[in-house]
């Protein structure tokens, strides 16, 4: 099967789950994500199915890339966050009907409900093309038509200001780094004669390179990439964003997003690392981001009090990990004895998908039980509820990165980098950063055990729908298999 | 003609600071249109007719049109006065200046212009203005752009149709 077939599979659902809401009549809208998750799950196999295609004359493939693996890679990422967001949606789906405005008489109860079941799986087919984009137009569109749904999705609740508010904050900044982007892509087509990311990386590993002009292409699309992935010191929007927008697109956007912020990133930095003249001043500039993001992630989030702002400036910390591990390539002759920094990114990113997911799993299934995301919501779960305290458990010791879990291999992977590149300050300051993450993670870890709970509380166990929990199980068991066989994963990357 | 462009280029940016300073919504609708008066412009003197026509037409022409339509229709008052947020105008006042240092120097010393780009490789079909080429390239090299756009139109319709629903009172 050719391999673009994924993101029209995808694409089409998206078109008929909108068919479905419009002309179906349904009892529950809920079944609308159903066809979505039943959809994703065949895709998600088909996977396995690709084939490369014999002959690349068509002009798609100057804007897809062919025989990558990396990018199947990602679109897989893609496709089970996706997958897992609407799970996670369809639980969430009393909030979103209670939170949007109230039907008109006759209406369907839950009208509005099947949109927000529809928009991920556009997202999720912007995402899969952004891993396959390798032209500056096709990763352009492909950005821009995940973010406007990002705009949109995060906005959903109207009638609750903390969701308008991080709409609105969103598509401003969104806008700026979008100007930075297409000003970075105008500076870089200038520089090199071309849109296509191979010509450019021919034109730039050549002697005449205009040294002061291609830094600042490089800069400007740094800037902007760095917002997307959450990088400070651009990454003031994510927490009151993260915050605000509901529950599971929050998951969407801290998983999805940075994933394929990171592919465009690994994409958009290769040519530039090709040219000597420019390779160790764009590491110079990675390194900074990435020492500013450690500290600024980690640091942040230790006073936080609200979860959803905790996992936030987690997700920033994570960043500046994945960032680390960028400013540890290799130069071309070290390149092939280790891991190169691809790979470890992509197995992070493999990890942190699953440990962020579980995490807004259990946030989501706690959150239609109890209104507020303070931290003192989750006082006294384990014994409320045992297995829900347990997953909560895993999530956290693999973003703290303790050993036996995904989470543990990947820091691992960046450290191992940049102990092999010398790096030393980048190191210290990630060593410290990972031992700040153990406080802050295992400080929830700590009011799930320890803290009694109120007595005039209700006590009953917070019930868990089938298909959450079924995720929940499949995604400990990965943290756990990833954690004690990392070379499984990497192994899907050849 | 160099002096044109200054011209042009100061429209262009006096209509943006218009746009950010004016308290009055309709007053910075007109100013947005000032802008694009003048960028208009300068994509002409770039030799981008088509690209200075459609900004024109489309920018200045319809989506303002739209634009001052839906303030009109809401009735939005003129913002009230706050109190000028200093430490934020100092802020960005401050990034603002380093970005257009930054580029100054990035201009004098990348020698920008030394070579140009080849010219657009006239392409087959009946005509040659800027229309038909620029078309048939979007319909021939830049097809598969094109559809990803307009999926991309799609989800900004849904986006539009779900965020604006009619409440009930």
């Amino acid at each position: 099967m050719p391999v673009y077939f994924l993101e029209i599979i995808v694409v089409s659902l998206g078109i008929i789950m909108l068919l479905v809401d419009a002309f179906v009549k349904l009892e529950d809208k809920r079944s609308i994500a159903w066809i979505g998750m039943l959809g994703l799950v065949v895709t998600f196999g088909l996977l396995f199915r690709v084939q490369w295609p014999e002959s690349t004359e068509s002009p798609f493939w100057n804007f897809y890339t062919t025989g990558d693996q990396m990018a199947l890679y990602f679109k897989g990422i893609a496709i089970l966050t996706t997958l897992v967001v609407l799970i996670m949606a369809s639980d969430y789906s009393r909030i979103v009907v209670d939170q949007t405005a109230p039907p008109e008489k006759g209406a369907h109860p839950q009208s509005g409900l099947g949109e927000f079941f529809a928009l991920p799986m556009f997202a999720c087919a912007g995402l899969m093309l952004m891993a396959s984009a390798n032209h500056l137009v096709s990763i352009f569109v492909a950005l821009e038509t995940v973010t406007i749904a990002f705009y949109v999705m995060v906005a959903y609740l109207r009638r609750n200001v903390g969701s308008l508010e991080a709409g609105v904050k969103y598509l401003i900044l969104g806008a700026l780094s979008t100007g930075f982007l297409v000003y970075g892509f105008a500076w870089l087509y200038g520089m090199t004669g071309s849109m296509q990311l191979e010509e450019i990386k021919t034109a730039l590993s050549g002697d005449n390179v205009n040294v002061i002009g291609s830094l600042f292409a490089f800069s400007l699309i740094l800037v902007a990439l760095a917002f997307k992935v959450g990088g400070a010191p651009f990454h003031f929007w994510i927490p009151d964003v993260y915050q605000g927008a509901p529950t599971p697109i929050t998951a969407f956007l801290s998983v999805g997003s940075k994933a394929a912020g990171f592919i465009v990133l690994l994409r958009l930095i290769d040519p530039f690392l090709s040219s000597s003249e420019l390779v160790g001043k764009i590491i110079l500039a990675v390194t900074v981001i990435a020492v500013l993001t450690l500290i600024v992630g980690n640091l942040s989030a230790l006073p936080q009090q609200n979860f959803k702002r905790l996992l936030a400036y987690s997700s920033v910390a994570h960043a500046g990990f994945l960032l680390m591990a960028l400013a540890c390539t290799p130069t071309a002759s070290q390149a092939g004895e280790f891991l190169s920094p691809a790979k470890v990114i992509a197995f992070y990113l493999g990890a942190y998908l699953l440990m962020t997911l579980l995490a807004f799993l259990v946030m989501t299934t706690v959150r239609v039980q109890i209104p507020g995301e303070d931290l003192t919501s989750y006082k006294g779960l384990a014994k409320r509820s045992p297995f829900l305290a347990f997953a909560m458990i895993i999530s956290m010791a693999s973003l703290a990165g303790i050993p036996l879990t995904a989470g543990f291999f990947g820091k691992f992977f960046v450290f191992q980098l940049a102990v092999q590149q010398q790096q030393w300050f980048l190191l210290t300051v990630g060593l410290v950063g990972a031992g700040a993450g153990f406080y802050y993670y295992l400080k929830i870890a700590a009011s799930m055990f320890l803290s009694e709970q109120d007595p005039k509380d209700d006590i009953s166990a917070i019930p868990v729908g089938t298909l959450s929990r079924i995720a929940m199980i499949v995604l400990i068991a990965l943290i756990l298999i990833g954690g004690l066989n990392p070379a499984l994963i990497i192994g899907l990357l050849s | 003609m160099t002096f044109l462009f200054y011209i042009f280029a100061a429209l262009a940016l006096v209509g943006g600071i218009g746009v950010v300073v004016n308290r009055n919504p309709v007053s910075a609708a007109f100013a947005m249109i000032v802008s694009f008066l003048g960028l208009a412009a300068l994509f002409i003197q770039l030799d981008a007719y088509l690209v200075g026509v459609l900004q024109i037409l489309v920018y200045a022409g319809a989506i303002m049109v739209l634009f001052i339509f839906i303030i009109m229709l809401l009735d939005v008052r003129v913002e009230e006065n706050r109190r000028f947020p200093f430490f934020g105008a100092l802020c960005t006042g401050g990034v603002a200046a380093a970005f257009a240092a930054l580029l100054l120097v990035v201009l004098n010393r990348s020698e920008v212009g030394a070579a140009t780009l080849p010219a657009l490789a006239a392409t087959e079909g009946p005509g040659s203005s800027d229309v038909h080429r620029i078309g048939e390239l979007l319909f021939s090299q830049y097809w598969f752009p094109i559809q990803v756009v307009g999926i991309l139109l799609l989800v900004a319709t849904i986006g539009v149709v779900v965020l604006s629903k009619k409440e009930l009172k």
